[in-house]
Parts: structure tokens; C-alpha cells; sequence
């Protein structure tokens, strides 16, 4: 880091060597009409800004840090698995409607665009998966942490009847992703309503 | 792009940790010997993690230590909530319904875990994981071996799965391959052994294990009043699993196990252990317990009353 600005969740800073400013960013740092989004939807996320020389260590929890290059394309992620973004990229929320309520990760996720580096955090290191046209991904909504690319989400349930009388297959709400992008999934489920039918 | 290279199963397993270990006759060697492997080099490195697709997953192997790809083409059994991702046009459906109930009886004999266990049909390509914990694939050759319930995640139409006489585990006998996982690398070990409880995966074609606990700890009244108090001191360690005869055991390396979850209870029979009540009361010398040391509010007191032979 030299001199340029790196934006973090708050406290996740395990280690840094060199001249660091740490400054809080309210409200998930793009502004009023940022923070008041977040706060509306949900998708809050603690945000500090770091700024110096030197090189500074981010970690949470253990897990596993992935890094994923944008070029201007948008990287829609979990704000539980965002990690930090580099300065030079923007964070925004993005309404994912009924999909993401009814798979228990919130109405609305976090969008990163821009050009730089983003670093997710996953339980196990993550596993990237291409979709094309002709070859869609089911995904089971726990081990979904961030996607880029032109697709589309929709929530597909594969439990029929039996599924209200307790004896279902267990893999009843899936997340079918189509068109052309990157699913980055994790090799562990986080607790979901969806996760427990 | 198998990410654990296979090695020959012949090959003895485990070089640099159980110089001694052969192959056993009628139980696959594992199949990945991941604790050789180097750590995957660039991995996550911004020139280009590993992207998959369809075709460029592994064919049943593992994508990496966390996770497995299952080439489906027929009936698959999977533990729920172990699926993560698919490819490809698959059905799920709970034990007990569906086209292949038939099939059934021949391969799923635990009533009890059936409400855990689903079907996967049809054809694709299926990613299973199990809370970032390891994962390898094992092939059974007309063998059979015993698995905690929670560490086995999927397995063959060819094999079968019954309950095991002890609580909480299960048993896979026959033919094909399973996918179980472990918190930490699995580790192969023959007996006789003892391991400690929570660390104990599997075994395989041992004939007696059996708890065993450290004689000098437990001896006498100061002893019971020790393990129902723990004063005195404890070194948490005086209760193990003890191996002995032809076999292999698996143990994990770590002591995190899986929460429990009620399975309800075996059928009640007289003789079936966990079956409600085990062995008929002998009339007489149950009445001649302590009439309180059995009481239920009181707790069993470290079964006192048998030690002072009453």
C-alpha cells in the first residue's frame, strides 16, 4: 500500500507494518444516501477506510480470504463475506427480491463495481464455478458467497409436497443461476431458512 | 485436474506416518493421500484462481480438500444438506418415495436415519461438502466398515447401509465407494489401539471395539466419587475406544464432532443396546440395590451401590 486507500470491514485488521490511519466510514461508506440505503435494507456493514504506507493484514475468523480481480465488471457478494475492496471500487447494495428472502440471506446484497481487488471471506476455501449458456448452476443458498457477471438468480424449489409433511429431500430450495458469469461458492452452509426444509 | 492426485490404491498409505501400514485385503486403500500433498500452489493468487465448469470438474474426486464432485448418473445417497451445488438435471428426494423405493430395501436398512438421507437422480455433476471439513472418498471391496452417522456424507447404491449394534454409528458393507468427512486429515491406524471418543471417524473390519477405562482412575469408591465429581483431578483422557484384532481405525485430527442430532430410538427389544431397556432386571438382585442410589433426581451416584457389592 502506498499511500492509496483500502476499504475494510471494521475490525478486521490483524496486523500492519508502516504508517496506517484507520477512519471509520458510517453506514457502509458511499455517502448519506449509502447509509441510509444500508440501514434500510439490511445489508449493513461496518466499514473503516485504511490509508497509509505499508502493508496492512486483514483476517476474519479463520476463514479463508479469496481475492477476486474486477474490471469493471459488478461483484454482487454476501456482506457477511466481503472482507475489503480496494479504494478504487465501489460498494453498493442491490435488491435481490423475493429470491434472497426466501433463502434466508436477506432481501438485498452487497454490490462491489469498479476496477481493483475485492477479498471475500469463506468457510474452506472457495470453489469457482463457471456457468455458460446451455449449463445452468444450482446452488444450494448456504454455500452461495458472491457471483459476477451477466446472470440470473432464481430460486428454484425442488420439493414438492412432500416436503410440507417433514419428509423432503433436504435440498429444497436451490438458487439456479443462468447466463454468463462466476458463482463463488464455499464448501460449507451457512444457516439458512432454506437450508433446514 | 484431479486436485488430490490418485495414487495407485496398492500403494501403502501414508508413508510418512504409519511406515508399517499394509494394504488390507478387501478394504480399499484411501484414495487420496492428501497430507502429501503440497499446499496447491497460486491458489487464490490474482493470477487466476482455478475456475470449473461442467466438464472441467473432477470425475468423483475431490475439487479440493473440502469438497467433492460426484459424477451423477443414477441413484446417488446423500446425507441432507450436504449438496452445495449441482450441474446438470437432478432430482432429490427423501428416502421412502420415489421410482427406486424398491431399491431400497436392498441398500438402506437404518430406519432410523432415513429422515437424514436423501436420493439424488439423474445426471450431472454434484458438489458436496460438509462445514469445510475434509472430505475423501473411499472404495469398500466387498468389505465393510463402521462410520459415525454424522461423518458420512454419501455413498453408492452398490453399498449397503445398515445401523451398527453400537448407537450413533453406521455400517457400510459390500462394494463401492463413500464419501465421509473429517474435522482435520484422516488418519489410518491399525490396531490394537486405543482412541480417545471424540476423535474416533470409523473402522474397519475390527471385530471388537469396546470402551476401556484407565483401571487405576476408576478403581474403588475414591474412584467413583472421582468420575461422578471430577475432584481430584482429571486429565479428561481416562475413557477410551480400544481396537484390537485384524483392521483398520480412522481416526480424525481434531475432537470437533458434529452436534447430534435424534435419530429417536431403536426398536425396543429385550437385548438390542440403546433399545429403551437393555437387559432384563434379574429379579432379586435388582431389589437389592440401595433403594435411593437408582433414583432418578439423585443421578446414579457412580453406581456406589455396586461397589460396596450391594
Amino acid at each position: 500500500m502506498t499511500g492509496d486507500a483500502v476499504k475494510a470491514r471494521n475490525g478486521c485488521m490483524v496486523a500492519y507494518t508502516g504508517q496506517m490511519n484507520f477512519k471509520k466510514l458510517s453506514g457502509g461508506g458511499n455517502g448519506l444516501r449509502g447509509m441510509v440505503t444500508r440501514r434500510l435494507t439490511g445489508e449493513q456493514m461496518e466499514v473503516m477506510e485504511v490509508q497509509g504506507q505499508g502493508t496492512c493484514f486483514f483476517a476474519d475468523r479463520a476463514t479463508e480470504v479469496n481475492l477476486v480481480r474486477l474490471n469493471g465488471e459488478t461483484l454482487f457478494v454476501e456482506a457477511d463475506n466481503l472482507l475489503c475492496t480496494e479504494g478504487s471500487l465501489q460498494t453498493g447494495t442491490s435488491f435481490t427480491g423475493l429470491n434472497g428472502m426466501a433463502s434466508g440471506t436477506g432481501l438485498f446484497t452487497t454490490k462491489v463495481d469498479g476496477h481493483g481487488w475485492a477479498a471475500l471471506t469463506s468457510k474452506g476455501p472457495a470453489i469457482i464455478l463457471r456457468v455458460s449458456q446451455g449449463q445452468p448452476l444450482r446452488v444450494d443458498p448456504g454455500a452461495y458467497v458472491a457471483h459476477t457477471g451477466n446472470l440470473n438468480r432464481a430460486l428454484k424449489s425442488g420439493g414438492g409436497w412432500t416436503t410440507l409433511i417433514g419428509e423432503g429431500g433436504g435440498e429444497a430450495m436451490q438458487v439456479e443461476f443462468t447466463g454468463e458469469g462466476l458463482v463463488y461458492i464455499q464448501p460449507s452452509e451457512r444457516l439458512t431458512f432454506g437450508g433446514d426444509v | 485436474m484431479s486436485y488430490p492426485p490418485q495414487y495407485p490404491p496398492q500403494q501403502p498409505g501414508y508413508p510418512q506416518q504409519q511406515p508399517g501400514y499394509p494394504p488390507q485385503p478387501g478394504y480399499g486403500a484411501p484414495q487420496q493421500q492428501y497430507p502429501a500433498q503440497p499446499p496447491q500452489p497460486g491458489y487464490g493468487a490474482p493470477e487466476g484462481p482455478q475456475v470449473h465448469d461442467a466438464h472441467s470438474l473432477p470425475v468423483n474426486d475431490n475439487v479440493n480438500p473440502y469438497a467433492f464432485s460426484v459424477d451423477l448418473n443414477g441413484p446417488y445417497y446423500l446425507q441432507k444438506g450436504k449438496m452445495i451445488a449441482y450441474y446438470g438435471d437432478v432430482r432429490f428426494s427423501g428416502i421412502g418415495h420415489g421410482s427406486i423405493d424398491r431399491a431400497l430395501g436392498r441398500n438402506f436398512n437404518s430406519p432410523l436415519h432415513a429422515t437424514d438421507w436423501v436420493v439424488a437422480e439423474g445426471r450431472g455433476k454434484l458438489l458436496l461438502a460438509d462445514r469445510a471439513f475434509d472430505l475423501n472418498s473411499y472404495d469398500l471391496e466387498n468389505g465393510n466398515l463402521t462410520v459415525r452417522s454424522g461423518n458420512l456424507l454419501a455413498f453408492e447404491p452398490t453399498l449397503a447401509l445398515k445401523q451398527s449394534i453400537i448407537p450413533g454409528f453406521l455400517t457400510l458393507i459390500g462394494t463401492g465407494k463413500f464419501v465421509a468427512a473429517s474435522n482435520g486429515p484422516v488418519h489410518f491406524v491399525e490396531p490394537p489401539i486405543r482412541v480417545d471418543p471424540q476423535a474416533l471417524v470409523g473402522w474397519a473390519d475390527c471385530p471388537a471395539p469396546c470402551h476401556h477405562y484407565d483401571h487405576g482412575y476408576m478403581h474403588g469408591v475414591l474412584g467413583g466419587l472421582r468420575q461422578l465429581t471430577g475432584l481430584g483431578g482429571a486429565s479428561g483422557e481416562e475413557h477410551q475406544f480400544e481396537f484390537i484384532g485384524a483392521g483398520t481405525v480412522l481416526i480424525q485430527s481434531s475432537e470437533t464432532l458434529m452436534a447430534e442430532r435424534s435419530v429417536g430410538l431403536v426398536h425396543q427389544e429385550a437385548g438390542v443396546p440403546g433399545g429403551g431397556y437393555g437387559v432384563p432386571q434379574q429379579q432379586g438382585h435388582g431389589q437389592s440395590q440401595l433403594p435411593n442410589v437408582n433414583v432418578p433426581g439423585l443421578g446414579n451416584l457412580g453406581d456406589i451401590g455396586r461397589r460396596f457389592g450391594l
